[in-house]
């Protein structure tokens, strides 16, 4: 008992001086509870913050014009909105008259995004059934890491292995003369957008109470017929969350569609004509817009309708997420 | 009726019978065949008739394709039934009684090389139904595999393809020494650096925000519809596109701030770019704290700061390092946000001295690894095609690797979990 007690006292007393330090550090932080407090709810608010500053700044930018002398911004007006919504023509450059129209860009989006939710819904769906019900351990942790790994791939370099890899493979395969078009850019893009679709997807169906499985089970019902009958309902909204979620993925895409979908602001007629989506537009086009001519303010109203777009994307998914929870907690 | 046709009873037994009923008979046992009396009675768990229909040429019923199937389950009473899997006869004579009755009416005719099989039904084994059921799930649990696979495969089919091509550029040389005439020669170590110093920028400005961030919503935050508008906005956050966060970048910080395309203006964007994936994880991270953790801290009289400092914090150290460890990959890879506000095409840079470690300064532009990827493939024309891979596999391979780091990190988190 000595022994021991002596043993216990060395490492107390040497500890003794860091200790009162450490209590003078902690009383200081301590003391600091306040600001401390307040920084963690600045930051917490951030957010909001971040976002309507967001839509500020490129709402500023689309439409405040700050001129040389006068402090007070006037509106800038001179784009008419009709042929802005409603023109397929994309002329920003032209010397006769510049138009500025987006269907075609929108056409673009569209083409682009539906084509890949076509490939990446069944894919990602599927997977995430397989990796959620079918397997176990460790495999199904190490294709959880694999389908991370895909989402980690930054969104230049599938857009250069677009060009680079998938372009020379449709032209071998399809005999169409580009190979950079719609087909290519929704295949990097369903490849792109898979991993969200998967994780959220697996979650809800996660989520599903086990005696919803375990009751169909008792009831002589298969697997199969679990996921179809039991799961797929049960965990409906989630699924739809992961599609839209897919979805706002693959229209705020920049890069990879900017390399990959064939930049031609035309509707899209099939899977092999090359395309111009918004994103791609901006990214292509802000850097040789003259400062807060039309075209730059043009490109900075395109950003707020991606904004708007993905902001009602991202809502809708929300609100479908929340509706689950709320069930499940009632 | 099967009159001219021979009918034999098969298995080890087999004999010819002229007519059917003589089969059936000898199947009962009341025929001229007694030696099989003894064995044909009861069927085994697993046994079975068969009375097939059989040219002269022919010495076994391999050929037979069963054209009716009865069932004998010897463990019913009574004498009910008709025969299917569902609900079976009692034993063999009445079986025999049966199939003789249909053989007489017509219902029963054997063509050739068709036969009669009688089995007893087998005990706790798959019904006809629930083979069905269960070729249904193979067939769907193979589909969805492959589903997974053509996820899985073109990851590795990429990574291998890219890898192969980059081969005869990756060096040491092409790591360490500055891209000379537009990147076309040289190597990457300039974008290289500039994307290290991007993203340590921006993971100083990010990192104490969105941990703070994670703190208010997982501990301040009660549930009422101003906290349910922040957290709203967080997913809105992480869901608005790049490009959108490249115009705000723009004209927040290059051209309100005063700030001009430059470092700080690029690294600024990509903070507020990434700041949901901190946000979100370490939320995520605090949240697995169980709250009795932190009600003996405060029934001890910890103030709610001292609780988090000591408590929730500590505990959940290490899943906010992952979700940092992912903003770090994230804002090593993204392009989109730097263009406009800080990524140049090319700098001339210093091969040695200081210039070489530290090229550039706060106020001045950067090469990025993955500008300079979108640079040598879009905007030149003559960059070696090995460059171009080699590029893409140093920026997958610096992704990728912090990246495992992370996921390393959560796989090592979770095998120590304490509670």
């Amino acid at each position: 008992m000595a022994s021991s007690n002596v043993a216990d006292a060395g490492p107390n007393r040497k500890g003794s001086a860091f200790q009162s330090f450490r209590q003078i550090v902690d009383s200081v932080v301590d003391a600091c509870e306040p600001i401390v407090e307040w920084m963690i709810r600045l930051s917490g608010w951030s957010a909001i913050v971040f976002v309507l500053a967001i839509f500020a700044f490129v709402f500023a930018q689309a439409f405040f014009v700050f001129e040389q002398d006068s402090m007070i911004p006037s509106l800038w007006m001179k784009l008419d909105f009709v042929e802005f919504f409603t023109s397929v023509k994309w002329r920003p450059t032209s010397v006769v008259r510049e138009q500025y129209g987006i269907v075609a860009l929108l056409a673009g989006t569209g083409a682009v995004t539906l084509t890949s939710m076509v490939i990446a819904v069944p894919l990602g769906l599927g997977a995430a059934v397989y990796v959620s019900e079918f397997c176990h351990g460790k495999t199904k942790e190490t294709l959880k890491i694999i389908i991370e790994l895909l989402a980690a791939i930054p969104s230049v370099v599938w857009g250069f292995i677009g060009v680079a890899v998938l372009g020379p493979l449709i032209i071998d395969i399809t005999g169409s003369p580009i190979g950079v078009n719609v087909l290519n850019a929704s295949l990097i893009l369903a490849l792109m957008s898979v991993p969200v679709i998967v994780s959220v997807g697996e979650d809800s169906l996660k989520a599903v109470p086990d005696s919803y499985r375990e009751a169909a089970e008792a009831l002589g019902a298969t697997k199969w017929e679990v996921v179809y009958r039991v799961l797929f309902p049960a965990a409906k909204n989630g699924l739809l969350a992961a599609v839209l979620l897919g979805v706002g993925r693959a229209i705020g895409e920049t890069m990879a569609v900017l390399m990959a979908s064939g930049h031609k602001a035309q509707i899209p007629g099939g899977l092999l004509d090359p395309a111009r989506t918004l994103t791609a537009t901006i990214a292509a086009e802000m850097g040789e817009a003259p400062r807060g001519g039309d075209h730059y303010r043009v490109l900075f109203l395109i950003g707020i309708v991606l904004f708007v777009l993905t902001f009602l994307v991202n809502l809708i998914a929300d609100v479908v997420v929340k509706g689950i929870k709320g069930k499940q907690n009632g | 009726m099967v009159h001219s046709a021979e009918v034999g009873v098969a298995g080890p037994n087999f004999q010819r019978f002229p007519t059917m009923e003589e089969a059936v008979s000898a199947v009962v046992g009341q025929g001229s065949v007694n030696g099989h009396q003894s064995h044909s009675n009861t069927l085994t768990s697993n046994g079975s008739f068969v009375i097939a229909h059989l040219s002269n040429e022919q010495s076994d019923t391999s050929q037979c394709r069963p054209r009716h199937r009865f069932y004998v389950d010897s463990h019913l009473l009574g004498s009910g039934g008709d025969g299917t899997e569902r609900d079976p006869w009692p034993d063999v004579p009445t079986a025999a009684k049966h199939i003789l009755s249909m053989a007489g009416d017509g219902t029963l005719n054997l063509r050739p090389n068709e036969q009669i099989v009688i089995e007893s039904r087998k005990m706790f084994t798959a019904t006809r139904l629930e083979r069905k059921k269960m070729r249904k799930q193979s067939i769907a649990k193979g589909v969805f595999f492959c589903m997974t696979l053509s996820l899985v495969i073109p990851v590795f089919a990429i990574l291998g393809y890219l890898f192969v091509q980059a081969w005869p550029a990756l060096s040491w040389d092409f790591v360490t020494l500055n891209p000379k005439r537009m990147g076309t020669e040289g190597g990457i170590w300039a974008p290289l650096v500039g994307t290290f110093f991007l993203v340590l920028m921006s993971l100083l400005m990010a990192a104490p925000v969105g941990v703070m961030a994670g703190v208010y919503l997982n501990e301040y935050a009660k549930d009422n519809w101003f906290n349910r508008i922040i957290n709203l906005a967080v997913v809105n956050l992480a869901g608005v596109p790049s490009i959108v966060h490249a115009l705000f970048g723009l004209g927040a910080f290059v051209l309100a701030a005063g700030m001009g395309k430059s470092l700080l203006a690029a690294s600024l964007t990509l903070s507020v770019m990434t700041l949901p994936v901190i946000i979100t994880s370490t939320r995520e991270a605090l949240a697995a704290v169980p709250k009795s953790f932190r009600e003996a801290c405060w029934n001890m009289g910890a103030t709610k700061w001292q609780t988090i400092r000591t408590i929730v914090l500590p505990n959940s150290i290490s899943g906010i390092l992952t979700g940092v460890i992912l903003q770090v990959a994230r804002a090593a890879g993204e392009t989109a946000p730097i263009i406009f506000t800080g990524a140049a095409i090319f700098l001339p840079v210093k091969d040695n001295g200081v210039g070489y470690w530290l090229p550039y300064t706060l106020k001045s532009e950067v090469m990025a690894l993955s500008m300079h990827l979108y640079t040598l493939r879009e905007q030149i024309n003559n960059a070696p095609l090995a460059m171009q891979y080699g590029t893409a596999v140093v920026l997958i391979g610096l992704v990728l690797s912090v990246n495992s780091v992370s996921i390393a990190l959560r796989v090592y988190l979770r095998s120590r979990k304490k509670w």
